[in-house]
């Protein structure tokens, strides 16, 4: 993904910083986003949404640049053609259907009626909502809220989606639905953005994911290989085998193996290593030796862990 | 070294009576409620009426101040006339205070969804609006029937012999004045703030309910050549009750007293007709 | 000993609509997850439960407390923590706390010092004399969680505690529910949208779905694993490696980024993979039988009975374990 002719349909920030007055909104950030969905994490307050709003053009950044494209957003008139926006607000014009909310945007917009009525129901078939399309929004579900916010933002054909915490609050019936659509997208080259709360869930789904802490980005890249580069922490790896024992006499005789715990219940062992791909490697030899192997995991290569290795954990007092 | 360990632990302890629980609310929002100096001053200034009354009771019954000032007989009359004044003005300034606390009593519970912490307790629906009437009744009836009595005991002092017996009377129209009027305020004041669920608001509307009211009813009594307008004056209701509890004359443009009497039960019954519609515990869904 | 939460025939409706429909069933789990999707009748269940609505058939009992006749037993013995902000604004954590201890029937004093004690124990004892208007979302989960467990309730119902926690937060309520099950011995009833965080902490479900049961499960239980069907994830040399599994003749498919499923035929065994992985240098980051995430328990149990179409992007967020 490094060729230059992709790397013209990126997101761009360029050492930028957003401070509200005193209050810190993100500072000194450089990315380069790809196509594909990414997802944005962070604690409350972290950034997500200034980091948001500066994607979107909707604020200026205090320093540094943003380009969709290479299109910046002191360029609203362009900009504003590549982007689409969800916030993660549930409100709405009072008393207006689906449809008409969709198409006095399209409206607004700029489109003519006719272009806006096509552009209106391709986006809401997109969606799924055609039955209730004629339905006061009041009257929607929150899932189909989320849709037709979804239909919104959609509805002019941006190649960049911005979703502020899309998947909150909904069920997990429409949670899946939900996510597919993002694939879909996502496949056809668009550039999904998307914050959440819920980690395993962004670890399954994104191409990618950005960590923000305090304003700042702490880590990028997929989950696992950000896991690999935080060498302070031993990587810690679950095996489950009928001779727990065994197999732990035989890791100790190697360097890199910090630490190796058989469980309670005497059916498997927690090893911490600094190097997994030579224990990996062991663990093919020391399989063959009929101590029963059932299932290998690693215990904190999930977002979880990595959000705790590079975040913290205990900050709810804030 | 011994090691205590404390947390968290289950409560087997004894409760208290479920009939006087309803007294928590009261006591926690009184404890509250004079943080506020605006109030507070208000609070104390509306004494100040009653102790100017209760010198005027003093110098009336001294007859050597009397003789000092050369009067002959007393300076004034305390009987019906005395009282009713004396409750029309404390009535006053306990509507201001009704108005200046009660919205803050309910709206807040209401904006912010506590209703389900209250309500999910063995605490009903009943026991949460006397909880909050229980502080308006209390700061009131300081307000207006406590220092009332007070009066009249005075009063009662000054007379000597006889004037106790023929007057009581009086004092039962002191005491149930104010507690009709001190109910009526406080339910308007509940049911108006779990109405808008904003206090701010709510004391305006009950502001306005009074003020607004009370032009619209003369209004209506120019343009249609009637007296029942002034039925929507909420306060000239009471005022036309509390002459028949003080038994004065009734003035040619008043209504009959039965009539006020019955809209302010009316109104009583829609205060709670509206606190109930409003204080649930959950939204219904549509 | 009795069960938690007993239906027998409950029915609720609003107006003309049936939301409950006829609900029977006993839970007695030391701790029951709700789940269902949007208007499936969870919100309506725990608020018969707690007596804000009222049964039109059929009845239900708390702790042995029927529903009709014991709602003040009930919801003396209960805490609930609401999904929505609750809070009263301008008062301190301690004294709100306090204050809802007292409306549940403790003393003055006690309800005091256990004010204290359970703001502590949700982690709040440093922000405890600040005005629960200045408190953060999370922060204001959990004065809601204190609140709840303040009277020592036996029976905690937990109305979405995740939503709109940040993740350390989130690991920290679910660590706490936990908790109070294990050590403090109370029933728990968590209602979620969040599958993961019911697993993590509940060992029954009931699932309903258009205001009936349509499933109801022992997790530990129906968590069978499947000893022939085999999960990994390999690094390294991955199209050999899937040949030369490929050549044992096991049925395998990839499943992208280095995922592969297979069943295991007859006279294979894991060591077999592992001789094959030894071959082709091939590190197996990831092996496991496959076993039923409660994902796949909750969406059997929807099309058990209606079968919409249910797009497979869930799949994909199946990856842990």
């Amino acid at each position: 993904m490094t060729d230059n002719a992709s790397y013209s349909r990126r997101i761009s920030f360029d050492d930028v910083s957003k401070f509200y007055g005193d209050v810190l909104g993100v500072n000194r950030v450089t990315l380069s986003i790809p196509p594909g969905i990414t997802s944005l994490v962070g604690p409350n307050g972290s950034g997500k949404t200034t980091l948001m709003n500066l994607m979107t053009g909707l604020i200026r950044p205090t320093r540094g640049s943003v380009r969709v494209f290479g299109i910046s957003s002191s360029d609203p008139e362009r900009f504003f053609r590549e982007v689409g926006y969800c916030t993660q607000f549930d409100t709405f014009p009072r008393g207006m259907t689906g449809y008409q909310f969709v198409y006095s945007f399209l409206r607004l917009y700029g489109c003519t009626a006719l272009e806006a009525d096509e552009l209106t129901w391709r986006s809401i078939e997109r969606v799924n909502l055609v039955e209730a399309a004629h339905r006061k929004i009041a009257a929607y579900s929150k899932g189909m809220r989320q849709r037709i916010k979804l239909a919104q933002a959609t509805c002019h054909g941006p190649s960049v989606l911005v979703l502020d915490e899309p998947l909150n609050g909904l069920d997990p019936l429409v949670r899946a639905e939900t996510i597919a659509l993002f694939k879909v997208l996502a496949e056809d080259g668009m550039h999904v953005i998307l914050s959440s709360h819920v980690l395993h869930e962004v670890d399954a789904i994104s191409d990618q994911v950005i960590m923000l802490s305090n304003g700042y980005v702490v880590a990028e890249g997929q989950i696992r290989s950000v896991r690999s580069e935080i060498r302070e922490h031993p990587m810690q790896i679950v095996v489950r085998c009928r001779k727990p024992a065994e197999v732990a006499a035989k890791l100790f005789e190697q360097e890199q193996v910090v630490e190796a715990r058989v469980h309670g219940d005497g059916r498997g062992l927690l090893v911490k290593t600094r190097d997994a791909d030579s224990f990996y490697r062991l663990l093919n030899k020391i399989a063959l030796n009929g101590v029963g192997i059932e299932a290998v995991a690693p215990a904190d290569d999930d977002a979880n862990s990595v959000y705790e290795y590079l975040i913290g954990s205990e900050e709810t007092a804030r | 070294m011994a090691i205590y360990k404390r947390g968290y632990r289950t409560y087997s302890g004894p409760l208290t009576r479920e009939r006087w629980r309803f007294l928590v609310l009261t006591r926690y929002a009184w404890r509250t409620i004079f943080q506020s100096r605006l109030l507070t001053a208000f609070f104390v200034f509306s004494f100040f009426y009653p102790l100017g009354a209760l010198l005027a009771i003093y110098l009336n019954g001294n007859a050597t101040i009397l003789s000092l000032l050369h009067q002959s007989s007393e300076l004034l009359v305390v009987g019906n006339k005395f009282f009713s004044v004396f409750i029309a003005v404390q009535g006053t300034f306990a509507f201001f205070i009704a108005a200046f606390i009660g919205p803050g009593l309910v709206a807040p519970d209401l904006a912010n969804g506590a209703l389900p912490l209250y309500l999910g307790r063995p605490f009903s629906r009943a026991d949460y609006v006397l909880g909050k009437m229980m502080v308006l009744f209390g700061l009131l009836s300081f307000v207006t029937w406590l220092p009332g009595l007070l009066l009249f005991a005075a009063q009662a002092g000054v007379a000597g012999h006889g004037w106790i017996w023929d007057n009581l009377w009086l004092a039962r129209a002191i005491f149930l004045g104010s507690l009709i009027w001190i109910l009526i305020l406080s339910l308007l004041a509940l049911a108006l703030s779990a109405w808008v669920k904003w206090k701010v608001a709510a004391a305006a509307l009950m502001l306005g309910i009074f003020f607004l009211g009370a032009g619209f009813g003369q209004a209506i009594n120019l343009i249609l050549r009637t007296k029942q307008g002034t039925l929507t004056d909420i306060g000239n209701l009471m005022r036309v009750v509390w002459h028949d509890l003080f038994r004065i004359e009734r003035h040619a443009f008043d209504f009959p007293p039965t009539e006020a009497w019955i809209m302010l039960i009316l109104i009583c019954c829609g205060c709670l007709a509206l606190l109930a519609k409003k204080l649930r515990p959950h939204e219904v869904v549509r | 000993m009795t069960p938690v939460i007993e239906l027998e025939g409950l029915a609720v409706r609003f107006g003309s609509r049936d939301i409950l429909k006829g609900l029977t069933c006993a839970l007695s789990g030391r701790s029951i997850g709700l789940l269902g999707p949007n208007g499936a009748g969870k919100s309506t269940l725990i608020n018969t439960l707690l007596g804000f609505c009222k049964p039109a058939r059929g009845t239900a009992r708390v702790l042995g407390f029927d529903i009709r006749h014991n709602l003040r037993e009930i919801r003396t013995a209960l805490g609930y923590m609401p999904e929505n902000d609750a809070f009263v604004s301008n008062m301190t954590a301690v004294s709100f706390v306090r204050l809802m201890g007292e409306l549940s029937g403790l003393p003055p004093d006690a309800a005091l010092e256990r004010a204290h004690e359970s703001l502590f124990y949700v982690g709040l004892g440093e922000a405890r004399y600040r005005k629960l208007g200045t408190y953060s979302l999370g922060m204001k989960q959990l004065a809601k969680l204190a609140q709840a467990i303040v009277h020592g309730p036996q029976l905690l119902i937990l109305d979405e505690p995740t939503n709109g926690l940040d993740p350390p937060a989130r690991l920290r309520m679910l660590r706490l529910v936990r908790e109070m099950r294990d050590q403090q011995n109370m029933r728990v009833v968590l209602c979620s949208h969040l599958l993961r965080d019911v697993e993590d902490s509940c060992d029954e479900v009931l699932i309903l779905k258009d205001g009936q049961v349509v499933h109801y499960a022992n997790l530990e239980q129906e968590r069978s694993t499947n000893r022939r069907f085999v999960e990994m994830e390999a690094y390294g040399n991955e199209n050999a490696f899937e040949s030369a599994l490929a050549a044992l003749g096991c049925h395998c498919a990839a499943a992208g980024g280095g995922r592969f499923r297979m069943v295991l035929s007859d006279g294979i065994e894991i060591s077999d993979i592992y001789r094959v992985a030894a071959e082709q240098d091939v590190q197996l980051r990831r092996l496991n039988f496959r076993r039923d995430s409660l994902e796949d328990i909750f969406l059997r149990a929807m099309n058990g009975s209606l079968a919409p179409q249910v797009d497979t992007g869930v799949e994909a967020s199946n990856g842990h374990l």
